[in-house]
């Protein structure tokens, strides 16, 4: 009897340790998204349409809207290999404006788009005029042309 | 409104109730008054509830669609087969089914135990107040709820159609695998009640009592986790048969702990005392555990592919959990602290219950960890509003963890099976060293055979102790693997030798259940580890019949692309060339027509003549205005009335809409050739399907034939632009899950198959 106690206490000891220990790493290394702010793909994006679509006017930047869900395994690729891009996250940092939108929050967002599924991103200008839309977990070559496309179209209005 | 189906539902309920009242009364005041009665009742609500689940499908079958249920999980076009398992594709239905199945069982009790002893009698009651909690479920989110009901909808409208079913479960795969799921939860119902009888009041035979039914929930639940990978590896494309997805997840655990309780009760029917707490602990948390898979399955905040959220009755179930593990928790400690200090001399540390709970805790702990990874993100988004992963990676935080004791697992495996006290010493021995060669391949060094994947781009986020874990040598399973197969080999031609069938049987079921261990393990870890994957390869359109190198050595040629409607294109209203033959039958009134725009002609000064086609023939609408642009194909609904006064009648329209010409469900279809280095490695047909509430994918699988060898696997994601976009995988070594999921069945049929030995043996 006192062996199995003995291993019982061990074993409670254990999984508390474990679950300590993946809470703490999850909230300090893996947060996705908390109330103002997602994290996705080493970027940091506002969860605010309109605040966004505001600050796109004043500094005359184009938005990329970028609808994620938790749940969907393409997004996790499309964020580490497309967002993940060096040349792709210096043009999306610098001269955009950043918007994730959550599906399973900000589903009227999406009807409001027509954006049915996740990773879809959309580009639109500071008078939410959709000037591009990239639905799909595409791969950074054909990213990367778009975010500059889009980017320069913005520029020279 | 009160439909015929919730009537039935009120009268289950209310003779449910009286049932209990019945039992409640012979066991407490010993008044015998209701308890005649008691089995007819049991029974009736049985009938009751076999009779109301057939109506729903009744409902199914003929599209009644004035039911909210049916409406939105049907439509007319769909093939008879999907309009069944239709029933059972939201959350009301499955209700339905799980309370069905409870009472199903309810009156097998029934009928087999008479109520004659108090256990019997008590675990009735304890199925039977779960079974009225069912009812009240079903009822506050019934499937038989009239549209009527719904604020919107004027009395006496009758939808022309349904709503259609999600594009996902339009498979094979998605009729099997709810039922499965929902069978399997309610009957563990018995086992369950049986242990928190035993806990209440020490009853011998409760054991025996659930022993069948644990064995047939572990055989169902099993199946339909197996479908269910089965599901995810031919339909959704994952390239695996399991992802860790929060769903699949939780149906997973209670079918861990459940393994745990088979274990617990193999050795505490041998011996009363042994694990007289642990046992029924096992089994009264498996039952909660199912209810939290329900939760998780229908709430929605679960991140998942599975997400059909809905959280109206997801409170109540959150209260049964409550309340069960309140009472088990209770009650266990109670017996606990009850139970009596054991005089006999300390055997030691090694000693059969020792190890065997060892194995306990191992099953545990591997739920635990699957419990931890779908809760703990949820927690921290419900309190602190923050969403979180468990790791850069999802599977890698389940990987990681459950690895190290799935080796402990496979080591006590080959421990336990043929442990005997004669032959401790020599066994220790045998299995340190195997502990020891564990320990040692852990560290050899490889390409690419590691717990966690070197070269995907999540490793490099992932944290040091993830990275340490995940830097261990997959070759340190074959160690454990070996040797637990030896030790199963050994245990299963013992059992050979014997002449006594139903004891052989027995042994040879279970030497087959754990051999399927084996093979699903191999299975699993060379299919995860060893796939070649190539995403994202377009094939032109124009290139159809062309063998194309796509790299690796690997070609594909596209032998043809075709789309249609998986299911048959409707027009609403009446049928053109029935208006045609007789004109004046619709004179003087409104008819409704439909078709495809086949021909425009503006007519200066009177408007613009539009020819709609439909299945029987083509007719002209005239528009008022000149200067509408119509796309042709565009499908119309035109409700209006004949002009008078024309050669051919001609439709003026009071009503336009447009409707969907491509029917609800879009089947895009590849066929494929698939080589290797010019050789034809595969072939077959890769396709799409576009639907209600968005796609699904239905990859190109040619099985290999042998063991080891992969499966030609390409997902198609739909046409776009005139490419169409491949993945093609080589999955290897499948085959090893798919024998080990028969053999689990297999091997837990022989076990049920034979008789419970006669009572009093012990």
């Amino acid at each position: 009897m006192k062996t199995k106690k003995l291993m019982s206490i061990l074993v409670l000891i254990l999984i508390i340790s474990i679950a300590y220990e993946t809470y703490n790493i999850s909230l300090s290394q893996f947060k996705l998204s908390d109330t103002n702010s997602s994290y996705l793909g080493g970027l940091t994006w506002s969860r605010s349409l309109d605040a966004s679509l505001e600050k796109a006017r004043q500094e005359n930047k184009p938005v990329a809207v970028y609808f994620w869900a938790i749940w969907c395994q393409y997004c996790a690729k499309f964020q580490s290999d497309t967002l993940g891009n060096p040349q792709v996250k210096e043009i999306l940092e610098k001269d955009y404006v950043l918007v994730a939108m959550d599906l399973d929050i900000d589903r009227d967002a999406a009807r409001k788009y027509g954006v049915s599924y996740p990773p879809y991103v959309l580009f639109l200008d500071g008078n939410d005029k959709v000037l591009e839309r990239v639905p799909g977990a595409v791969d950074a070559n054909y990213f990367l042309p778009v975010v500059t496309r889009v980017r320069d179209q913005v520029r020279s209005k | 409104m009160l439909t015929l189906g919730n009537v039935i539902l009120y009268a289950s309920l209310a003779i449910s109730v009286a049932a209990i009242a019945g039992l409640l009364l012979k066991d407490l005041k010993n008044n015998n008054i209701l308890n005649r009665l008691v089995t007819p009742a049991i029974i009736a609500v049985a009938g009751l509830l076999t009779f109301a689940y057939l109506l729903l499908t009744y409902y199914f079958v003929t599209g009644d669609f004035t039911y909210e249920y049916v409406w939105q999980y049907s439509s007319r076009d769909l093939p008879l087969i999907y309009k069944l398992s239709g029933t059972w594709a939201g959350q009301p239905g499955t209700y339905l089914l799980w309370v069905w199945v409870i009472f199903l069982s309810a009156a097998w009790l029934a009928q087999t135990t008479k109520h004659a002893t108090p256990l019997a009698r008590r675990t009735q009651i304890i199925t039977l107040a779960i079974g009225a909690y069912f009812i009240v479920l079903t009822l506050i989110q019934t499937p038989f709820q009239s549209i009527y009901e719904l604020a919107e909808v004027p009395l006496g409208f009758v939808p022309p159609d349904g709503s259609g079913l999600n594009a996902l479960l339009i498979n094979f795969w998605m009729i099997v695998h709810p039922p499965l799921m929902f069978i399997g939860y309610a009957t563990m119902t018995i086992p369950f009640a049986a242990a928190i009888v035993y806990l209440l009041t020490k009853e011998d035979g409760w054991e025996e009592l659930g022993r069948q039914w644990a064995r047939f929930t572990w055989l169902i639940l099993g199946m339909g986790i197996a479908v269910g990978g089965v599901w995810a590896y031919v339909v959704l494309g994952w390239g695996g048969f399991w992802a860790w997805d929060p769903v699949e997840t939780a149906s997973f655990i209670p079918w861990l702990t459940l393994t745990g309780f088979m274990h617990a009760a193999a050795l505490h029917r041998k011996n009363k005392t042994t694990f007289s707490v642990a046992a029924p602990i096992l089994a009264a948390v498996t039952f909660i555990l199912i209810i939290y898979a329900a939760i998780v399955v229908r709430s929605g905040l679960f991140n998942s592919v599975h997400a059909f959220g809905d959280t109206s009755t997801g409170t109540l179930l959150i209260d049964l959990i409550l309340i069960t593990g309140a009472v088990s928790l209770i009650l266990g400690m109670k017996r606990y602290l009850e139970e009596p200090e054991k005089i006999e001399e300390d055997p030691g540390f090694w000693s059969k219950t020792n190890i065997f709970y060892i194995t306990l805790l191992l099953f545990a702990i591997l739920a635990f960890i699957s419990f931890w990874g779908i809760t703990y993100p949820v927690f921290i988004q419900l309190t602190q509003g923050i969403k979180v992963n468990v790791a850069s990676d999802t599977k890698n935080f389940f990987n990681v963890w459950s690895y190290p004791f799935t080796i402990l697992l496979l080591l006590a495996l080959g421990f336990c099976l043929n442990y005997k006290e004669s032959k401790k010493e020599a066994q220790k021995k045998t299995l340190f060293i195997v502990a020891g060669l564990s320990i040692i391949s852990m560290f050899l060094r490889t390409d690419t055979f590691y717990v966690l994947d070197h070269s995907s781009p999540f490793w490099t986020n992932e944290p040091p102790i993830y990275k340490m874990i995940g830097s261990i040598s997959v070759i340190s399973i074959f160690p454990s693997m070996i040797y637990a197969t030896a030790a199963i080999l050994q245990y299963c031609s013992g059992y050979l030798k014997l002449s006594n069938m139903r004891v052989k049987i027995k042994g040879i079921g279970i030497a087959i259940i754990h051999i399927a261990v084996i093979f699903t393990l191999i299975g699993a870890i060379i299919s995860s580890n060893f796939t070649y994957t190539n995403e994202r390869i377009n094939m032109p359109l124009e290139a159809k019949g062309i063998l194309l190198n796509v790299g690796d050595g690997y070609g594909i040629k596209v032998v043809d692309f075709s789309t249609r409607s998986l299911t048959e294109e409707t027009y609403p209203g009446t049928a053109i060339a029935d208006v045609l033959a007789d004109p004046s039958s619709v004179e003087g009134k409104t008819v409704t027509i439909s078709g495809k725009i086949t021909n425009t002609n503006p007519i200066e000064g009177h408007g613009t003549l539009v020819e709609l086609t439909d299945k029987s023939g083509s007719m002209w609408v005239v528009f008022q205005s000149e200067n509408i642009t119509l796309p042709e194909n565009l499908g119309l609904t035109v409700t209006g009335s004949i002009l008078s006064g024309f050669d051919n009648p001609v439709l003026s329209p009071i009503e336009v809409d447009e409707f969907d010409t491509s029917g609800k469900y879009q089947l895009q279809s590849v066929q494929l050739e698939v080589y290797q280095n010019d050789r034809k490695i595969g072939s077959g047909a890769a396709e799409y399907l576009q639907g209600k509430g968005g796609s699904g994918t239905f990859p190109m699988i040619d099985p290999s034939l042998t063991l080891l060898g992969g499966d030609v696997y390409v997902i198609f994601q739909g046409i776009s632009g005139g490419t169409l976009p491949l993945t093609l995988k080589i999955v290897p070594a499948v085959n090893f899950a798919w024998i080990g999921i028969i053999l689990f069945a297999v091997g837990i049929i022989m076990v049920m198959a034979v008789k419970s030995k006669p009572k009093g043996r012990y």
